[in-house]
């Protein structure tokens, strides 16, 4: 068995082009099999075990995880044990072997798995996976939950007060900042039916993503995709097609710049770092998207973040310094790892009021 | 208000400082007691709207309090810093022992439901045994299984009986009696 080894990891250098390294990557002669290192049966159990106990052996992160679902992949599943007993002891064809081979040797490369498959699940959505756009993170599931929740209880308020109305509450308009690949644009527009979506980013590659995954979900009648950097200032024009809306929601970048070496080499080196380094005390897309939300939202609207666990009374402290903007923040929610991460913020219905606890 | 203890026991991890709990444990506590269709458009099987059977589908309810959630270890700092792909969940329900491991999707959401799902007419059938929905749909399955064969069998019968008859019998273009 022989292979290329590449170069120690360390931090990728903004500006390094992702896609000469993936070629050069590719371009590595494929991992070939000594005789005597062929798996006993060729069977997608023993496939599995012995694309594990490789990667295991070269350090790669989450082994058996990664082989299973590599393996499952090709054979059309979603994950390994999604298959049945039959299928996971039925014989692999050569041509199987071949292309499980050929993605197990970029996983070797520490390229995540979602890359190496080319695609990734959120919310029930199949989505399309391109380096170096930024791959969804199971706790962002939970932010589009909190939206869907909170424009669940507006409809329900509707029906009792039938005080605000019915048109804007049943086709909520959201505006999704730094969309990466669509997953929560699009898993809110699949979710909500009457829904639009204008979805924000500064980046080609995820503008062309998103863009993509919708077409390929065929939502993409109810969503503007957007290439604009909010950084760089308040773009009503482009970023508000339909008026005001009733949600700003994000995942925008919030990883402190002085923990961003510590990432792993799967995000380092594959990940857009734009779409994970959010300066010092990870807050500087943090303050845009606040400052900007009281001209892009309706009175009755309502933002939710993705933060890190240490930005809640970060963004507390920085709300309650900027009172012009009349923000407060309402609650905060709490991922499936029981850690501060999601920030639900709104109009102060009265300037002086305190942030009610949400129990 | 309640602290995330109960969900971060699962973790074994240390206990939540104190601040912790003011923040809301989100939406889980809510999902089997109240179940917007809107929020879970996919659960039509366990909704209202289900007609026909009244019965077949009055699970008994869990309660989010009873259940023990665990999920990958080490999941590291999390959300963006962290890109672990295990998404398996496993469910133990505390009162009857009874644990679900659900690794069917790719999305840890999906698996959270689903997890629930299944555990919630396990539950039902360990408490309700017979009457349970799980050990009805069981039962029916058999049964019909049981009346197939049954048609089938008998309709292997009437061909056989139909084969010998025409073999017996004379052709029809045959004259019409030997006997005449």
């Amino acid at each position: 068995m022989w292979l290329r080894f590449m170069k120690p990891w360390g931090l990728r250098p903004r500006g390094e082009k992702w896609k000469g390294r993936l070629q050069s990557l590719l371009a590595l002669q494929p991992l070939r099999l000594a005789s005597g290192c062929r798996p006993p049966s060729v069977t997608a159990r023993a496939l599995v075990n012995h694309w594990a106990q490789l990667f295991e052996e070269r350090g790669v992160p989450e082994a058996r995880e990664s082989s299973e679902y590599i393996v499952a992949h090709v054979l059309g599943a979603k994950t390994f044990q999604s298959l049945s007993a039959s299928q996971r002891c039925a014989p692999i064809t050569d041509l199987q072997q071949e292309q499980i081979g050929e993605l197990c040797t970029r996983r070797l490369q520490r390229m995540p798995v979602q890359y190496v498959i080319g695609e990734w699940d959120f919310q029930g959505l199949t989505l399309k996976m391109t380096p170096p756009v930024f791959i969804p993170r199971p706790e962002t599931e939970e932010l589009v939950n909190l939206v869907l929740h909170e424009q669940s209880q507006r409809c329900q308020e509707f029906r009792r007060k039938r005080t605000l109305a019915h048109q804007s509450h049943s086709c909520p308009l959201i505006l999704d900042v730094c969309c990466g690949s669509g997953a929560i644009a699009l898993s809110l527009l699949s979710k909500l039916t009457q829904s639009r979506v204008v979805a924000v980013d500064k980046g080609e590659e995820a503008v062309q993503l998103t863009r993509e995954n919708a077409q390929r979900l065929h939502l993409e009648d109810r969503i503007q995709i957007v290439r604009h950097d909010i950084t760089s200032g308040v773009n009503r024009e482009q970023l508000l097609p339909w008026g005001p809306v009733d949600f700003v929601v994000s995942n925008p970048p919030y990883i402190f710049h002085c923990d961003m070496a510590q990432l792993a080499p799967e995000i380092l080196s594959y990940e857009d770092t734009d779409s994970l380094d959010g300066g010092e005390n990870g807050m500087s897309v943090i303050r845009e998207i606040l400052s900007q939300a009281p001209m892009l939202l309706k009175d009755s609207g309502s933002i939710f973040l993705e933060v890190d666990p240490r930005h809640p009374e970060l963004v507390e402290k920085w709300l309650q310094s900027h009172p012009d903007l009349g923000l407060s923040l309402l609650a905060t929610h709490v991922d499936f790892c029981g850690k501060p991460r999601f920030l639900h913020i709104h109009k102060s219905r009265d300037p002086g009021s305190r942030r009610t606890q949400n129990v | 208000m309640e602290t995330e203890d109960s969900f971060m026991n699962t973790l074994g991890s240390t206990s939540l400082p104190a601040s912790l709990g003011r923040f809301s444990r989100g939406l889980w506590g809510l999902w089997l007691w109240k179940k917007p269709v809107f929020l879970f458009p996919r659960m039509g099987a366990c909704g209202p709207q289900v007609t026909g059977k009244t019965d077949s589908h009055n699970l008994l309810p869990l309660n989010e309090r009873d259940l023990e959630e665990q999920f990958v270890k080490g999941h590291g700092p999390g959300g963006q810093a962290t890109n672990k792909t295990s998404n398996c969940v496993v469910l133990k329900h505390i009162p009857s022992g009874i644990v679900v491991k659900c690794h069917q999707t790719r999305s840890v959401d999906q698996n959270r439901k689903l997890a629930r799902e299944i555990l919630q007419g396990k539950v039902d059938l360990f408490y309700r045994g017979e009457d349970s929905h799980l050990h009805k749909v069981r039962k029916e399955a058999e049964k019909k299984k049981r009346e197939r064969k049954k048609k089938a069998k008998e309709t292997l019968e009437k061909k056989r009986l139909l084969k010998e008859l025409m073999l017996t019998e004379p052709s029809p273009k045959a004259p019409l009696s030997r006997d005449e």
